[in-house]
């Protein structure tokens, strides 16, 4: 609906006064990948989508020791929500993040990108947990571009993740096993400078060529 | 808070399974049939260079998807080994990791990893993940069994135990 009325704005304006910073993001100056091919708004869809704001939210990063307001974040950032002891989905959403995160650091832009992979288990993910877990998985923790973000008790991580973020998670007591689950949504964002979504990712193997494709064109608008 | 839960329901954001293993069983085998080529790495059975998908010159070519991170990918190596015991001679084996080489990870990690598993065949890296994608895998560990001419004959994901990845592969040497 917004973007309708800009559109319509814009086409009073003309093209020419808004090209320059328009050129690929038709329809919504804010960002600068184009709008994805779909048949809804985003502001229909229950998670930040193309062209919305990044939700107003600071979350601890307990191996930095520190806490990330994700607005104010001065770089494009990736976030995806996940917990350390799934077996399924969040191994394949961290992998994605991490081989992007790699194509970064051999490429030479690592301090031009952010990985913000949060968890909505925090009774679990504490920092010792989340260190060993980013070193199974390969990630560079080192690097100093990716931070694990951990929602300070379950009842923010409901409120930030499902609420805020819109990534549905419900906890599952699988009958083999000692310990609880999750049944999850995935999502992967791509977060422009500005804190503007110009991707929301939904696939359960989100795909790190496209993602380091989507960047690229980011970190150049 | 209501309305975003209901949207999550219309969008078709739903919950992934929780299960253990589970991974969504990948799209179809393409009609067109698998050419993909890899980096093969210097490891125990296996000799650095490019290797082309399916595996010329070999009936068939058993394709395992893995990763040094995966977890259920170490114990699919019990099975694998077993089975390129008593196949090796007749069919080709490779598996691919679509892990990136840099950072943390090595080349020399992949080979230890690969040793400490006892792989004794192709070991080659896919870092942009075409052979996921050629598959259709859509998670870990996977299996494909592909003719010479590129058709996958079947495909799984998850966990597979020997008997049956030795059955599908007997259906297919006899055919």
């Amino acid at each position: 609906m917004r973007r309708r009325t800009y559109l319509q704005v814009a086409a009073t304006l003309g093209a020419a006064g808004l090209a320059g910073c328009s050129a690929s993001g038709a329809g919504n100056p804010d960002v600068v990948l184009p709008e994805p091919d779909r048949e809804f708004d985003s502001s229909d869809l229950p998670y930040p989508a193309w062209g919305e704001r990044l939700p107003d939210v600071t979350l601890p990063a307990p191996l930095a020791d520190r806490e990330v307001a994700l607005r104010s974040v001065d770089r494009p950032q990736l976030l995806t929500f996940f917990y350390s002891h799934c077996n399924s989905v969040c191994p394949v959403l961290i992998s994605a993040l991490r081989n992007v995160q790699t194509h970064a650091l051999n490429e030479g832009y690592g301090d031009e990108v952010a990985f913000h992979p949060t968890t909505f288990d925090p009774e679990r993910d504490d920092a010792d947990r989340l260190r060993t877990y980013g070193e199974e998985m390969n990630v560079d923790l080192a690097a100093g571009n990716w931070r694990f973000l951990r929602p300070a008790s379950r009842g923010r991580a409901e409120e930030v993740v499902a609420e805020q973020f819109g990534v549905s998670f419900e906890r599952t007591h699988p009958e083999e096993m000692e310990v609880y689950m999750f049944a999850h949504a995935a999502l992967t964002l791509l977060v422009n400078a500005d804190g503007y979504v110009e991707r929301a990712y939904r696939e359960k193997q989100p795909d790190p060529e496209t993602m380091i494709a989507d960047l690229e064109t980011v970190r150049n608008g | 808070m209501n309305r975003r839960r209901l949207l999550t329901a219309l969008a078709g954001l739903g919950l992934t399974g929780g299960s253990l293993l589970a991974v969504s069983q990948g799209l179809p085998g393409g009609s067109d049939g698998l050419s993909v080529r890899v980096e093969t790495v210097d490891a125990a059975g296996s000799e650095a260079g490019q290797l082309g998908l399916p595996v010329r010159g070999q009936p068939v070519t058993v394709v395992d998807l893995f990763a040094t991170w995966c977890a259920p990918c170490r114990e699919q190596m019990d099975a694998l080994g077993a089975v390129h015991r008593e196949y090796g001679d007749r069919a080709a084996f490779v598996s691919v990791t679509n892990e990136r080489v840099g950072g943390t990870l090595t080349r020399a990690d992949i080979r230890e990893w690969w040793q400490r598993h006892d792989g004794n065949w192709t070991v080659g890296l896919d870092p942009e993940s075409a052979l996921m994608a050629a598959l259709g895998a859509d998670g870990l560990p996977y299996l494909a069994v592909v003719d010479r001419s590129g058709t996958v004959r079947w495909e799984h994901a998850g966990l597979v135990d020997a008997d049956t990845l030795g059955d599908r592969l007997d259906r297919h040497l006899e055919a």
